[in-house]
């Protein structure tokens, strides 16, 4: 993420592919997003604590539907784990873009909850967890996963995701340079990004349980999950609708 | 030089969100009342015991104000939904308790940082940790201003009775949009499950006040540029004012900045409560003026105490009161003020001690001070404040420090245990 320029056009592609009005999107984040992409792009950009991008993007688009808030939730898998479980419950209408880098780059590669051998100075061996397996079993309604260098599949993903009525969630592989052994714009930076495009199989209509990423496999990418079911809103006003009749009026639909 | 102060926009309440008559409800139902009646918009919360009548009742009325509520999964979350949707340009609140009220503490803090206007409802119970859920507590109090890491201002509210609860939740609201900072409404279990009498009155006896709004042209907006009164205006998100809102310490652009000396970006979270102190402080005053002793007190404490004040009135002792209804910032002028003229003051609260050592603080050694401490889970016995009143009016002029008295129930509870040291205490 040291070098965001590519995620800039990626994103810019897909708000411009989407059709929606630059002006009511909103990208929220938590730790280790570049914060040149909201510079540069111009969105309005709000960066959370660890871990709370997305409960901090549930409440800005309960509070205002028209809104098309895109979270970059980087903590996600661990200290945000629970908002992402619940955002998809509830399917709250708003895309997550998991930027999946594997490790804690910046604090010397510290173990993190999505790869089996970790960079702790004795290695270990946890369980990752499959994020487009979780997302699903969560209840998201439109799940994909590609790399970096998957720019058009990418861009068109954010953009089908933006659209997408429901929470909808991008894993997105992109790996950091390494604390130890990459310098932020060598070309082993590039080779980096290339290895996991590389390494990876376009597979759109596969199992979604076959989706784990594992060393000795190719990493599966593709659309892998989309479904329709009534957002947290829609459920809302239906069942309040039901209960209060006539005397209900919907809730964040402009009269 | 800073461009002239705009104020916070001031109007009537929606008469939709006033749901305007003569109720016998809780201090928990009458917060849900002020709130709506407030313009609130948005709660966030999650469920905690004693404080779910409060969001129950919000649930109610939420559909005829066209107000939100969602439970979360978790206090974390609540308090972040809470700044989203403050951002996204509604009123928003969160409604807990004391282990929710912890939880919040690193949400509480990112919403100083960036300077949202949103309100905390905490119904105060019993602690440390889970304590004693349905009963009072008021050790909370000094949580509230320091309970998250780093330096950053807050207001807070204590009410003593259901229809403050209903009329501060409004003025909490309208703090928070003036000052765009966190107010909480520090509530006690006591008054929250309180059921009295609570006038709602016509929406147009209501004033409401709205964050001030940017007028010049868009994309120029700062949203840390303050006005003179230190406070920056605010827009919401989706307007086209490319935003950069981030919880690392910022320029007033937004900007993340690391350079030194630019730490004093966060003098101004401090500042814009400090030095609008003389605005925001409210506090009512009884026969301060010729006083030997001054009782001063917070929320439920201080209707226990005024029934200590009646009776040492009637032994002769000339005893004053002062209510605390904003807590945070606290009145040091006025509290040095008193002490120059008074023997003591006597301080009763649900805790081992949290104002009173504010009070010691601003009395600058001109009177003793005297703390009634209280474990939690129950109020004061009168008596033991009269007991203080009539101690610290012997006015020994030992200016000590904060003199604990000892309770009848510490008595009776710890007959033989840890006494405080000779000459603390009677």
């Amino acid at each position: 993420m040291r070098n965001p320029h590519r995620l800039i056009s990626i994103l810019d592609k897909g708000v411009k592919r989407s059709g929606v009005g630059r002006k009511s999107i909103c990208i929220v984040s938590d730790i280790r997003f570049p914060i040149s992409i909201a510079k540069e792009d111009g969105l309005d950009y709000f960066h959370t604590p660890r871990g709370r991008a997305i409960p901090f993007s549930v409440g800005m688009k309960l509070a205002n539907p028209d809104l098309k808030v895109i979270a970059f939730p980087g903590d996600l898998a661990t200290i945000g784990g629970n908002h992402f479980v619940h955002g998809g419950r509830k399917n709250i209408d708003i895309t997550v873009v998991f930027v999946n880098s594997f490790y804690y780059n910046t604090i010397n590669g510290k173990k993190a909850p999505l790869v089996d051998r970790s960079f702790s100075p004795y290695g270990g061996d946890e369980k990752p967890f499959n994020i487009p397996f979780m997302a699903k079993a969560c209840g998201a309604v439109y799940v994909a996963r590609w790399t970096a260098l998957h720019a058009e599949e990418l861009s068109i993903s954010i953009s089908e995701a933006i659209n997408k009525v429901g929470f909808s969630v991008i894993d997105l592989i992109y790996p950091q340079k390494n604390f130890y052994e990459l310098s932020e714009d060598s070309g082993e930076y590039a080779d980096l990004l290339e290895f996991y495009h590389e390494n990876s199989e376009i597979a759109g209509g596969v199992d979604i349980k076959e989706t784990e990423i594992l060393g000795d496999k190719k990493i599966l990418v593709g659309k892998f999950h989309e479904s329709e079911r009534l957002d947290f809103i829609q459920a809302y006003n239906a069942m309040q609708q039901k209960m209060l009749g006539e005397k209900f009026k919907p809730y964040g639909v402009k009269q | 030089m800073p461009p002239k102060s705009r104020t916070a926009l001031k109007e009537k309440a929606n008469p939709r969100d006033v749901f305007t008559g003569a109720y016998y409800i809780d201090g928990d139902v009458a917060t849900a009342y002020g709130a709506i009646a407030a313009g609130c918009k948005f709660v966030g919360g999650y469920p905690i015991t004693p404080s779910t009548e409060a969001a129950e009742a919000f649930v109610r009325r939420a559909p005829y104000a066209d107000a939100l509520f969602v439970q979360m999964e978790d206090e974390l979350a609540s308090i972040e939904t809470v700044l989203g949707a403050s951002w996204a340009g509604k009123k928003a609140m969160t409604i807990t308790s004391g282990p929710g009220y912890s939880l919040m503490m690193e949400g509480i803090g990112f919403g100083a940082a960036i300077e949202t206007p949103f309100v905390i409802v905490n119904i105060q119970r019993g602690g440390p940790s889970t304590g004693v859920p349905t009963r009072a507590g008021q050790a909370d109090i000094m949580q509230a201003k320091w309970g998250s890491h780093g330096d950053y201002g807050v207001i807070a509210i204590a009410p003593d009775s259901p229809q403050e609860c209903f009329d501060l939740t409004i003025k909490a609201f309208n703090l928070a949009e003036r000052y765009r900072a966190p107010v909480m409404l520090m509530a006690d279990e006591c008054v929250g499950h309180m059921t009295e009498k609570v006038i709602v009155p016509p929406a147009d006896q209501i004033e409401i006040e709205n964050r001030k709004a940017y007028q010049g042209p868009p994309g120029r907006y700062m949203p840390f540029k303050p006005d003179r009164d230190l406070v920056p205006p605010m827009v919401k998100a989706g307007s086209g004012n490319k935003l950069y809102i981030t919880s690392h310490l910022h320029d007033e652009k937004g900007y993340p900045v690391e350079k030194s000396g630019r730490g004093a970006f966060n003098k101004r979270l401090v500042d814009k409560i400090r030095l609008n102190a003389d605005d925001i402080i409210d506090i009512t005053e009884e026969d301060v003026e010729g006083a030997d002793v001054v009782v001063v007190a917070y929320g439920i404490a201080s209707r226990v105490a005024y029934k200590a004040v009646v009776e040492a009135k009637k032994e002769g002792i000339k005893v004053g009161n002062v209510r605390l209804i904003t807590v945070w910032p606290f009145p040091e002028k006025r509290i040095k003020e008193i002490s120059k003229r008074v023997k003591g003051f006597v301080v009763p609260e649900i805790n081992y001690g949290q104002i009173a050592f504010e009070v010691e603080r601003c009395a600058h050694g001109n009177a003793d001070v005297v703390l009634v401490p209280h474990g939690g889970a129950s109020v004061h016995n009168p008596e033991d404040i009269l007991d203080a009143i009539r101690l610290a009016a012997k006015g020994k002029g030992q200016h000590k420090g904060t003199i604990e008295f000892e309770t009848r129930l510490a008595k009776r509870i710890f007959p033989s245990g840890l006494k405080p040291k000779k000459g603390e205490g009677e």
